[in-house]
């Protein structure tokens, strides 16, 4: 909403300086979003008079004048041919700064001194378009800056407004506010309607066959009328608060809704068949063109206004084509009505059409502010369009709503807001805002809300106009009094947290991707079409097909941003997201939202410097990270399964992660077809952990031991076994004799080659032994050592080499 | 014997002023005292002598020994500080090249903001709630005094898929939940990511909040202040100024809009604060009595506040981040810094 300084002194008297004011407005919750200076800086810019106007000697098109500005002659080149010898004109003299950081400097034009320039309207960001320079009234004092003696220098003020302040929308309704906080009172303009001639019955019917959708409709009858251009200052006036002028009716009904905030339509008389208004809903399959040339489908729920034989409106929102007022309109049926909001809404949005109009009905006209704007528009036709009106309105308004009263309690409001206001300070408060108050028993009030104030239907709307217009800067910080309470994060959040701070020390940045993913993503990731993770939760209105569906893993964003990042040559990537997935539950209506937690691996495993060679990372490394995880969760009994791979990573070289036959997970190296979908070019390792099962695999730490006092005897391994064999086998193995000796076993080495028969690895395996209560002998170690090789020899298929 | 025990100290004393190192120290304490040492071998001699001069001969070898024995030790001493005092003399490193670091990783700025405002508001005895991000309409709107069609529900562009859901557009929905669940007191505040068709250099169509409600009997809009106040100070350093203005939500009433001072300039105003000396950082308000009656609690018996922020808004105020998509293009570059 644009309202100007000027303006709203024409309603309220106030003594504060545009900034000022701005304070004011955005302290009583009508947000000043932008200020703009009408005139502004453009002082240099001066009334001025032609006292010659000669032929430029050296071009044809161009003039050479001699200007007065009240001081001196000067010489002034003018391009402009609609002004003659004594015109008045505004003169942008060398110095002025036009719209557009647009300087005027002295200069030479085609051999001739000029002074200055003439301007247009145009030139001054007065008008979008002019043909020729200003020529202004005759009284000006030359020399005065030229916005000043026109009474165009002004202070537009942009008002954010919020939707319950539906009263606001027009200059009056923001000048009420003013003069609320000022303790002032509002001039309401006062209209007097020359009323002649027949009266608007023999000449208008109205007929509500919806009163539910339209309350209240008045009409007036204007027969007469000129249409023409409005007069400068209705332009000025409209321009300012950015309205586009049309035509002096059409301006008319612009200039009331503005300032008094009711949308008015006009109809051209003659296309309203029988002078016959019917206000009824819209048949279903109805099509209606409104006057931007749009040709509308209706549906049942929409409100028209109708003549005797066809729609000429669609109510509250535009007009039609077939009822607009063209350059040869003379009579004219002028319509003030109130319409349902909802109604006005419902349409508006199936039909994507917001208007001026729609915005204010929907978020509530004021239904005693019908007559007056009616009343103020027809005077204005009278006196600007020459219009004649006839004598009455023809104002139907079947069931006149009685005034809400509301009773207010001061106590509660003083006890909600921590203040302590007096009731008669409150009383106070309220009058200015032109409520009234009547005081009931025990210290209450009851309070009668104007009728522009729709959104006051509560006594708690009343708490917060008191807290509002005292000042929300009067109410005082106090910490509340309260019981104490402890509630610990709980293990859930606490390990969301450690969980990143694990993956922060493994060296990996975390990203934030967006929930929303390619509705392809599944195939870009070769999941099967029965693979749940194809059953993605999808958008109905989506921005954009990248941004269509929920995501099921955290996969496509990770790729997204390795590809993204490779492409800016950061090619050794250490990531880790850690945020929900969506999954349809079958059966159910919403869905299962887990946290999982993924990291990414590319490039080397620590950078390349003066003491360091570079090291490719592979999955060992990305193995370690979860690992390490786990370790610090006390999460035991994990298995590493080759079994039923995921189609994203390369078979060979990726696996389930399980606990007690949960898969908790996977890991691997992404697939290059996979990564060739996401136009990367090298290895990447990934990891996906499902964090809910996570918490609840997540043990206690283990009992602690004390460390052995006695010394500890190594032993190293070589065994020979086949490929195929899985090393943790080894160790399980060894692991699973329980020995008591056995402080450690570790694989150390692993070969496959030349020095091996084929089909077969070497690997080495180191065992510690050690005992808690002696220094084992030689012969000790060396028994249980046997034992140790006799089992793995005798249970798997290896040998010692 | 007496004289050649003296030639032997000489020889021995001689030894041990040539020797430059250990090992050749060593040599001569084997020389003179090992088991088939010289001094060793005169001593095991003694036999050979007179019972009568036994005792003092073994006396003077043994006085010989002693003495050999402990400048050996002496030197050795010596010897060994000298070889340290050279080896450290020699041995030199350029400090100045770059340690072997392990890379550090970071949180994403939105996680450290996530963090801080909930231990800010741990210390307050608010505790973290959390809630589904795929919503129901009554959640998300209906509870929250959204009617269907009203003019408030176009603050808060939605996004709806299938099954008549929607992505909650506020985290406000949590704080139905609570309420729902627990009788007051309530104290929670709920971080989460929100969701809302929109999307341009300053709004994300994903982007994060942080809710907080309080509701117990006697809360007031003075105690609304007083906690945000206490926040934002915390947040922002001590006695950064705080500023209430009117404003609208459904949820709320009286509902206001929380400034701080800007924190680029100070309250002078610059182009952060377009001006105006503030940055708007939170909304907030005392809790609708209409959400009370949603969620059966007593209006009359019960009153309380509920707040939001903009999680990237804090961050970028709080980083001096200029566009909120860097926050989501995670470049790693970018992410490093953190």
């Amino acid at each position: 909403m644009k309202v100007t300084y000027n303006w709203l002194k024409e309603f309220v008297d106030f003594d504060l300086s545009p900034a000022d004011l701005s304070d004011l407005l955005t302290m009583l919750g009508l947000e000043v979003e932008g200020v703009e200076q009408l005139g502004g800086g453009m002082d240099e810019v001066v009334v001025a008079r032609v006292l010659e106007k000669n032929q430029h000697p050296n071009a044809d098109k161009l003039s050479l004048c001699k200007i007065d500005n009240g001081k001196e002659i000067l010489s002034v080149v003018c391009g402009a041919q609609n002004f003659k010898q004594g015109d008045v004109v505004a003169l942008a003299q060398i110095g002025a700064v036009l719209p557009g950081d647009f300087k005027i400097k002295r200069s030479k034009i085609r051999g001739e001194e000029s002074c200055g320039m003439l301007c247009s309207e145009k030139e001054l960001a007065l008008a979008d378009e002019s043909d020729g320079i200003m020529v202004l009234p005759e009284n000006l004092i030359l020399g005065t800056p030229f916005f000043e003696a026109m009474g165009l220098k002004d202070t537009i003020f942009e008002i954010g407004l919020t939707p319950n302040r539906a009263d606001c929308l027009s200059v009056v309704g923001i000048a009420r506010e003013i003069a609320a906080k000022l303790g002032k009172r509002v001039r309401y303009p006062s209209v007097v309607v020359p009323e002649y001639g027949e009266p608007v019955d023999s000449k208008v019917s109205v007929v509500i066959q919806d009163p539910a959708g339209c309350p209240r409709y008045a009409a007036r009858f204007i027969s007469g009328c000129k249409i023409a251009p409005s007069p400068a200052w209705l332009v000025n006036r409209l321009n300012a608060v950015g309205v586009r002028s049309i035509n002096n009716v059409v301006d008319i009904t612009n200039l009331v809704m503005i300032e008094l905030g009711h949308p008015l339509h006009a109809f051209d008389y003659t296309q309203v068949a029988g002078g016959r208004i019917i206000v009824r809903r819209a048949g279903d399959g109805e099509s209606f063109r409104t006057l931007d040339g749009q040709e509308r489908q209706l549906a049942a729920t929409d409100l028209m206004i109708c003549d005797r034989d066809r729609a000429v409106a669609l109510a509250g929102i535009m007009g039609g084509e077939n009822s607009e007022i063209l350059d040869t309109t003379t009579d004219i049926l002028l319509e003030s009505a109130f319409f349902d909001p909802p109604t006005i809404r419902r349409t508006g949005k199936r039909l994507g059409l917001h208007t001026e109009s729609s915005h204010r009905f929907e978020r509530g006209a004021d239904l005693e502010m019908v007559p007056l704007a009616l009343d103020r528009a027809a005077s204005l036709m009278a006196q600007l369009a020459g219009g004649c009106v006839a004598t009455g309105r023809a104002d139907t308004f079947p069931t006149p709503k009685t005034p809400v009263s509301i009773t207010f309690r001061p106590e509660r409001a003083n006890a909600l807001l921590g203040l302590s206001l007096s009731a008669d300070r409150m009383a106070e408060l309220f009058r200015n805002l032109e409520f009234q108050v009547q005081p009931v028993a025990n210290g209450s009030f009851l309070v009668t809300i104007p009728s522009y104030r729709i959104d006051i239907e509560r006594e708690i709307d009343l708490v917060e106009e008191i807290c509002r217009l005292n000042g929300f800067d009067q109410v005082a910080a106090t910490m509340p009094i309260a019981q104490v309470i402890s509630d610990r994060p709980s293990l859930h959040q606490r390990l969301q947290r450690s969980v990143r701070d694990h993956f922060v020390a493994e060296g990996m940045h975390e990203i934030v991707s967006f929930s929303f993913i390619a509705s392809g993503a599944a195939e870009r990731l070769k999941l099967k079409e029965d693979d749940p993770r194809s059953n993605s939760i999808r958008l109905c209105n989506p921005l954009a097909a990248e941004q269509a569906v929920m995501r099921t893993t955290l996969l496509p964003g990770l790729l997204e941003t390795a590809s993204r990042n490779m492409n800016f040559r950061s090619l050794d990537l250490r990531l880790f997201e850690m945020r929900r997935v969506y999954l349809p539950v079958p059966g159910q209506e919403m869905p299962h939202e887990p946290i999982f937690c993924a990291g990414l691996i590319a490039g080397v495993r620590e950078q390349e410097s003066w003491c360091r060679q570079a090291v490719e990372a592979d999955f060992y490394d990305t193995k370690g990270i979860v690992e390490n995880l786990f370790e610090q969760l006390h999460i035991r009994g994990v298995v590493w399964s080759s079994d039923a791979p995921e189609p994203f990573y390369h078979p060979g070289k990726c696996c389930r992660i399980l606990v007690g036959g949960v898969t908790i997970g996977t890991i691997g190296e992404i697939h290059p077809d996979v990564l060739k979908n996401y136009d990367i070019e090298r290895s990447v390792y990934y990891f996906e952990l499902n964090f809910e099962e996570l918490v609840r695999l997540a043990g206690n730490r283990k009992v602690i031991v004390p460390p052995s006092r006695f010394p500890d005897s190594v032993r190293d391994l070589a065994l020979l076994a086949p490929l195929e064999l899985a090393s943790s086998q080894l160790v399980d193995c060894v692991k699973g004799l329980r020995l008591k000796e056995l402080e450690e076993v570790a694989i150390f080495d692993l070969y496959q080659g030349d020095r091996v028969p084929d089909g077969h690895k070497s690997i080495a395996l180191r065992l510690r032994y050690r005992s808690s209560d002696r220094t084992m002998t030689d012969d000790e170690v060396q028994l249980v050592h046997t034992k140790v090789v006799a089992v793995l020899t005798g249970k798997l298929n290896v040998t010692v080499r | 014997m007496r004289e050649q025990l003296e030639q032997m100290r000489q020889s021995a004393l001689c030894a041990i002023a040539a020797a430059t190192n250990e090992d050749a120290l060593n040599e001569v304490r084997v020389r003179y005292l090992g088991r088939k040492g010289e001094l060793t071998a005169l001593m095991k001699g003694l036999g050979a002598l007179p019972p009568d001069e036994r005792p003092v001969v073994g006396q003077l070898v043994n006085t010989v020994k002693d003495e050999v024995e402990s400048v050996i030790e002496q030197t050795m001493v010596r010897v060994r500080e000298e070889a340290t005092a050279k080896r450290l003399a020699t041995e030199r490193i350029d400090v100045t090249l770059p340690g072997r670091i392990h890379r550090q990783g970071s949180k994403h700025p939105v996680t450290l903001v996530i963090e801080e405002v909930s231990e800010i508001f741990a210390g307050l005895g608010f505790s973290v709630a959390e809630g589904p991000e795929i919503e129901h309409d009554w959640y998300n709107f209906e509870a929250l005094n959204f009617p269907p069609e009203h003019p408030a529900r176009d603050m808060q562009d939605t996004f709806f898929v299938e099954n008549e859901l929607l992505l909650r557009t506020h985290t406000s929905p949590v704080q139905i939940r609570t309420m729902l669940k627990q009788k007051p007191p309530v104290r929670i505040i709920a971080p989460g990511t929100v969701y809302r068709c929109d999307s341009d250099a300053t709004h994300s169509p994903m982007f994060h909040q942080i809710e907080g409600l309080m509701v117990d009997k006697k809360v007031s809009f003075a105690d609304l202040k007083g906690v945000l106040t206490t926040f934002t100070n915390q947040l922002f350093g001590q006695k950064t100024g705080v500023r209430l203005r009117p404003s609208f939500f459904p949820f709320t009433e009286p509902s206001a809009e929380v400034d701080i001072a800007c924190v680029i300039c100070g309250g002078s105003g610059c182009r952060v604060c377009k001006q105006t000396g503030w940055l708007e950082i939170l909304g907030a308000g005392m809790v609708d009595p209409e959400v009370f009656k949603h969620v059966g609690y007593d209006p009359e018996a019960f009153s309380g506040f509920a707040f939001g922020m903009g999680v990237e808004r804090i961050a970028m105020l709080k980083y001096g981040i200029s566009d909120m998509r860097l926050l989501f293009e995670n470049d790693v570059r970018f992410l490093q810094q953190f």
